[in-house]
């Protein structure tokens, strides 16, 4: 029991890690105003980019930066339109996960051919701290873990101390709630927003990386699954917050690594009903408790607006 | 809404063509080959046009037109995926429980059935975006994993072939699938049905008080209600949960169509693929026709574009994004009307 | 404070834009010297806006010269960027009409946002703006919330809390637009007081407005604009107010309100029941009911609670919820916001007259009804072109292509039509130019005169439009209704029950209604 409990909250950490990486990156795009639903798209690329990149360089870290830089990367595609040319949000964002799905699958067969060889991908090794490790049940799971782990628990309070104890993290809510007064109060709006959305990007890339290098290992196609859409509801359900956003992510984790917790236990009812488990829990949640929290504002609009 | 200029949606495929070639080129692939594979897979032959452009075309078209409808009123319904997955497992079952009757009973049945599930799946988003202002891009699309996860569940549970070995049900039986449109070719019906609802949905927008009534909720939410009287809660509703409905319908049309039976994964992402298809037709129903079948051309050519030049299929969803950026990009200074469109009080 | 110190702080001479083939202003001069209050008077439409725009660094000139503490901004040889953060730096200070505040962002935060002391970014400028607020409020006595939510403000706090904004860059030239308009007249004079104190520090005060009273009380120098040009340069002391409002408007006869005729009021058309104070609203026909009273106060429920369209939900709404309301079959609606609430501007004409008679069984045809005879809404619509003088390229122009006067004369044909039996219309002449003002008082007027005249009401904050045109005449003060008497419907009069609206008072329990 215990062991089951101990690797359950392992799982719930690691299927909850990327989510909470890119939610937090979305959480800051979105504190400025833009809703990126194209998240998914710089998930994989990040993922492709930190094999390719580890695979080229020997080098998991430098694997990791690269995952960054190819999210940051598909996140241009995303955040020039938007931005700087105020095309609508969600459809760019739907084309970005497109090309992003799409894009990542046509270099890996390319690269690597149809079937997808057998990758000898350097893994990112878990970082395990002496002591705290030792703690039964949660040691494991939050003291012995990759590197990008700590990283993101270290994110969620520096983003809190970014958004609402420093000027630029004034200045990205401003932007995202009124876009008219902040310009008005002489806030380059469209440097701001085009800053925040890449961030969020950059982070975005940072999850599949960890996906990759740290969780799965190798590279597969669509490995994403989906969890740059689940991050945009992770932000909902975090309430625009970085440590609810931290909370969500893990709750999501966690619910999806329910599954494996219950197949140990014997409970085998089978395992796609699980899968939609997490999907079924956020709605529930948007439904029920998280019903009154209020976006920022000027969410999902373009600026300046014209009319 | 998305007013485009006239010469948009021809920058768009320009520029997907352009960008295409470059990636390609550098992708060490032979263009002149490939986009002729292209061009030969998705128009080449008559089996080409019908088999393939225009079978492919029928799922776009028909969730399409159900994001046509539902963005005309300002509905971000990105869930065309789920209802279409929730109408192809409802009109599977009526079809494959009721496959005794006669196909004048059972076909109509299914549909019906599919219509039911469609609106039925996108039901809760309406619900909540009515009560609670939440935003619908995030319910509807969360719901589609649910769709896709559950179908599945259903495939390899309850709804599984006899033998229990294949992940895949029972085949339907002949009275409950769709007849040939083009005689020598695989053109089922479903393409006739879908060019018809098309040409409806046209009149509706044009013509039509509701349909005239549905575009001012989409364009000035606001006047509607204040200076047209409009009840936008209920107007909304009933484009949502229709919207819905036609998702729901292009699965039905599918599996009675073309796959005859259910597999996981059924859908090759047509609920997404349809808010280009829709955008791209700058919400025109007339024009949606046009641009599904550009899109199934685009997929049909994937696969001969694959076969003969190597290139792989994925590059078909790269083609689509870049056009649909294109048409965005053409577009632009126009942005979605209707403040609550994009701005949800409490999502 | 006339000779004392006559150095320009704002030089503009011979200033010219244009929009398209809409001249805003031609040949536009004003001179506001420091230490003075300036009163930049006009009516909408005069180009007050686009000056000032030019002046903050918003827009470019076409020609002219601009000169700015003595330093020339914009003239010959300088035609090179005046952004707004050189406005700023040059030292002159904005206060928008509509507030650059960001609602839930708190009072600290707002005037934190673009300080940019700390280069850095890094850090909040917390200390300093605690600091330079506290000062300001020993200088100037003005008091402002900094720990609340901008959204939980106040109008008054929150226009202090914008002229603070404005000061803690300690501006030399200190420029609000239209400060008075949304303010009880209450908090009028304490902001009047203000904008003497601060020219008495030797700044340079700009007041725009369209509100002779107040300008005449308060300002040094007037500089009178119309059409673009201006035609008034005087000290105060040298003008009546007789004479800048035929400087205004250029024109005498128009000034003078359309000769009034007493009218037998007609049968009930329309009743409106209060909740608890038995406050009773019966509007006859023939009869013209105006409602006064400072925005926000309810007044928009109630408008749209007469006009029989939903009230608007969610917080904000100032008790105004209506009690049982009787109301007719034909309902004429002129909304405030006619760009939101009134048109839908990517709409054609026809379409956006289709809006508001989609319902008329003339216009619908088809089995039920269900198709709209588009022949016959063309017809109507060209009918209404013609007939209210409505400028436009046709039947199949946007509503966003006209201007806004033609627009509300789209939108007052549009309600019209048909003869209404009850007609609201909510600060209709809100942001038009004299000859639209105009055309709506006297579509109003021709109405009330009709053979089958309805109901009328009229909602507004603007108290001289009310007491013009209305038979009756009530105050509206958080929700509540009161009927202003005969004898004390006087500016004074309806501005002090109006006053009612100041902060944190309760309203005055329904006197002086019996």
């Amino acid at each position: 029991m215990i062991v089951a409990l101990s690797a359950f909250l392992a799982a719930g950490v690691r299927l909850g890690v990327p989510l909470v990486l890119a939610a937090l990156g979305e959480m800051v795009s979105e504190r400025a105003g833009v809703l990126n639903i194209g998240l998914e798209g710089s998930i994989i690329a990040g993922a492709l980019g930190s094999v390719l990149g580890a695979m080229a360089t020997g080098s998991p870290a430098l694997g990791i930066l690269i995952g960054a830089a190819a999210g940051l990367l598909v996140g241009l595609a995303f955040a020039v339109p938007v931005v700087w040319l105020n095309t609508d949000q969600i459809i760019t964002g739907t084309a970005v996960t497109l090309l992003g799905l799409g894009g990542t699958a046509a270099v890996y067969t390319a690269r690597f051919g149809a079937t997808g060889a057998q990758l000898d991908v350097p893994q990112l090794d878990r970082l395990r701290i002496p002591v705290l490790a030792d703690i039964p049940v949660i040691g494991p799971a939050l003291f012995d873990v990759a590197p990008t782990v700590y990283l993101t628990f270290a994110l969620a309070p520096l983003l809190g101390w970014f958004l609402f104890r420093t000027e630029w993290g004034l200045e990205v809510r401003a932007v995202g709630e009124d876009p008219d007064a902040a310009a008005a109060a002489g806030l380059p709006v469209r440097r701001l927003r085009f800053g925040a959305a890449l961030f969020g990007t950059l982070l975005a890339g940072l999850a599949g990386a960890h996906l990759a290098l740290a969780y799965a290992g190798t590279f597969t196609e669509n490995m994403s699954a989906g969890r740059g859409f689940i991050a945009i509801a992770v932000v909902v359900l975090g309430r625009w917050r970085p440590w609810g956003v931290l909370v969500a992510g893990l709750f999501f984790g966690a619910a999806d690594a329910l599954q494996y917790l219950l197949q140990t236990l014997g409970w085998d009812i089978g395992y796609q009903l699980f899968l939609a488990l997490p999907y079924i829990l956020t709605l529930a949640a948007l439904g029920g408790w998280i019903g009154r929290a209020r976006a920022p504002a000027a969410l999902g609009l373009p600026w300046p607006r014209t009319h | 809404m998305i007013r485009a200029r006239w010469w948009g949606p021809f920058f768009a495929i320009g520029l997907a063509l352009a960008v295409t070639s470059v990636a390609l080129a550098l992708g060490g692939y032979d263009v002149p080959q490939a986009l002729g594979a292209l061009w030969r897979g998705a128009f080449g032959s008559e089996q080409a046009i019908a088999s393939f452009t225009l079978k492919r075309s029928v799922p776009l078209l028909l969730t399409g037109l159900a994001v046509a409808l539902a963005f005309r009123a300002g509905i971000w319904n990105i869930g065309a995926e789920g209802q279409l997955y929730a109408g192809a497992v409802a009109g599977f079952t009526v079809g494959f429980v009721g496959g005794g009757l006669p196909a004048a009973v059972v076909i109509p049945a299914m549909l019906a059935a599919s219509l039911v599930a469609g609106a039925a799946w996108a039901a809760f988003p309406t619900v909540m975006k009515l009560r609670g202002g939440t935003n619908e891009v995030i319910t509807t699309l969360l719901l589609n994993f649910v769709a896709i996860h559950l179908t599945a569940w259903l495939i390899d549970g309850p709804l599984q072939e006899p033998q229990g070995v294949y992940n895949e049900t029972a085949p339907l039986p002949e009275s409950a699938t769709l007849g040939t449109l083009w005689p020598g070719t695989d053109l089922h019906v479903g393409f006739a049905l879908a060019v018809a609802l098309a040409v409806v949905l046209w009149v509706v927008f044009r013509f039509t008080r509701v349909g005239f009534l549905i575009r001012a909720v989409g364009e000035g939410p606001e006047a509607a209600r204040i200076a047209g009287r409009v009840d936008s809660g209920r107007l909304s509703a009933g484009v949502f949960l229709a919207s819905g409905a036609l998702a729901g319908l292009a699965g039905a049309v599918h599996v009675a169509g073309v796959d005859l039976a259910l597999y996981p994964g059924l859908s090759q992402g047509w609920g997404y693929t349809a808010i280009a298809v829709a955008l791209l037709a700058r919400l025109n129903p007339l024009a949606v026709i046009a641009t599904a079948i550009f899109f199934g051309a685009i997929q049909a050519g994937g696969t001969s574009m694959q076969r003969v030049a190597g290139v792989p299929l994925a590059w078909v969803n790269v083609i689509e994004a870049i056009t649909v950026i294109g048409v965005l990009i053409a577009a632009r200074g126009r942005s979605r009307s209707g403040g609550d469109a994009g701005a949800p009080e409490a999502a | 404070m006339t000779d004392r110190e006559v150095r320009a702080a704002v030089r503009i001479r011979g200033l010219r834009r244009t929009f398209g083939s809409v001249v805003a202003l031609d040949d536009a001069r004003l001179e506001v010297r420091a230490g003075e209050v300036h009163a930049l008077v006009g009516e909408n439409g005069a180009g007050k806006t686009t000056l000032l725009s030019v002046l903050a660094g918003h827009l470019r000139p076409d020609a002219g010269e601009v000169e700015v503490d003595g330093a020339s901004v914009f003239g010959a040889g300088r035609a090179r960027g005046w952004s707004t953060r050189d406005a700023w730096n040059r030292g002159v200070g904005m206060v928008h009409q509509h507030f650059a505040l960001v609602p839930r962002l708190t009072g600290e935060e707002n005037l934190s946002l673009g300080v940019r002391r700390a280069r850095s970014g890094w850090a909040l400028p917390t200390d300093w703006v605690r600091e330079r607020v506290h000062r300001i409020r020993a200088e100037t006595g003005l008091e402002v919330d900094l720990s609340r939510q901008v959204e939980a403000l106040s109008i008054g706090e929150r226009q202090r809390l914008e002229i603070v904004k404005v000061l803690l860059r300690d501006p030399r030239i200190l420029v609000l637009d239209e400060p008075t308009a949304v303010l009880a007249p209450s908090e009028v004079e304490g902001l009047l007081t203000l904008l003497r104190r601060l020219a008495g520090e030797g700044r340079a005060v700009l007041l725009v407005a369209h509100k002779l009273d107040e300008v005449l009380r308060v300002a040094d120098r007037i500089t009178v604009l119309r059409n673009g040009r201006t035609v008034l340069e005087a000290d105060r002391a040298a003008v009546t107010a007789r004479s800048v409002a035929e400087a205004m408007v250029g024109d005498a006869e128009a000034l003078d309100a359309p000769q009034r005729t007493t009218v037998e009021p007609g049968e009930v058309r329309a009743r409106w029941l209060g909740r608890t104070d038995g406050v009773d609203l019966e509007l006859r026909a023939g009869e013209i009911v105006g409602i006064a009273g400072v925005e926000g106060n309810g007044q928009r429920e109630l408008a749209r609670a007469l006009a029989g369209r939903e009230t608007a939900a969610g917080p904000g709404g100032s008790g105004g919820a209506p009690g049982r309301i009787h109301l007719p079959d034909r309902v004429a609606y002129v909304p405030q916001d006619r760009g939101r609430e009134g048109l839908i501007g990517s709409f054609d004409l026809a379409e956006n007259v289709a809006l508001g008679h989609h319902a008329d069984p003339d216009v619908r045809g088809g089995p039920g009804g269900a198709f709209l005879r588009w022949n016959a809404l063309v017809a109507r619509t060209r009918e209404m072109i013609h007939t209210f003088g409505i400028r436009t390229s046709g039947s199949r122009a946007t509503a966003a292509s006209l201007s806004g006067g033609n627009q509300q004369r789209l939108v007052v044909a549009r309600e019209l039509h048909g003869s209404p039996e009850l007609v609201v219309a909510e600060n209709p002449t809100r942001g038009l130019d004299v000859a639209g003002a105009r055309f709506v008082h006297d579509q109003l007027h021709r109405l009330r005169r009709a053979k089958h005249a309805p109901a009328i009401v009229l909602v507004s904050t603007d108290l001289d439009e009310v007491l013009a045109l209305s038979d009756r005449v009530f105050t509206i003060v958080r929700g509540r209704l009161t009927e202003v008497p005969e004898a004390e419907r006087t500016r004074e009069g309806v501005g002090a029950r109006m006053l009612e609206a100041g902060e944190g008072r309760a309203a005055r329990a329904g006197e002086g209604t019996s």
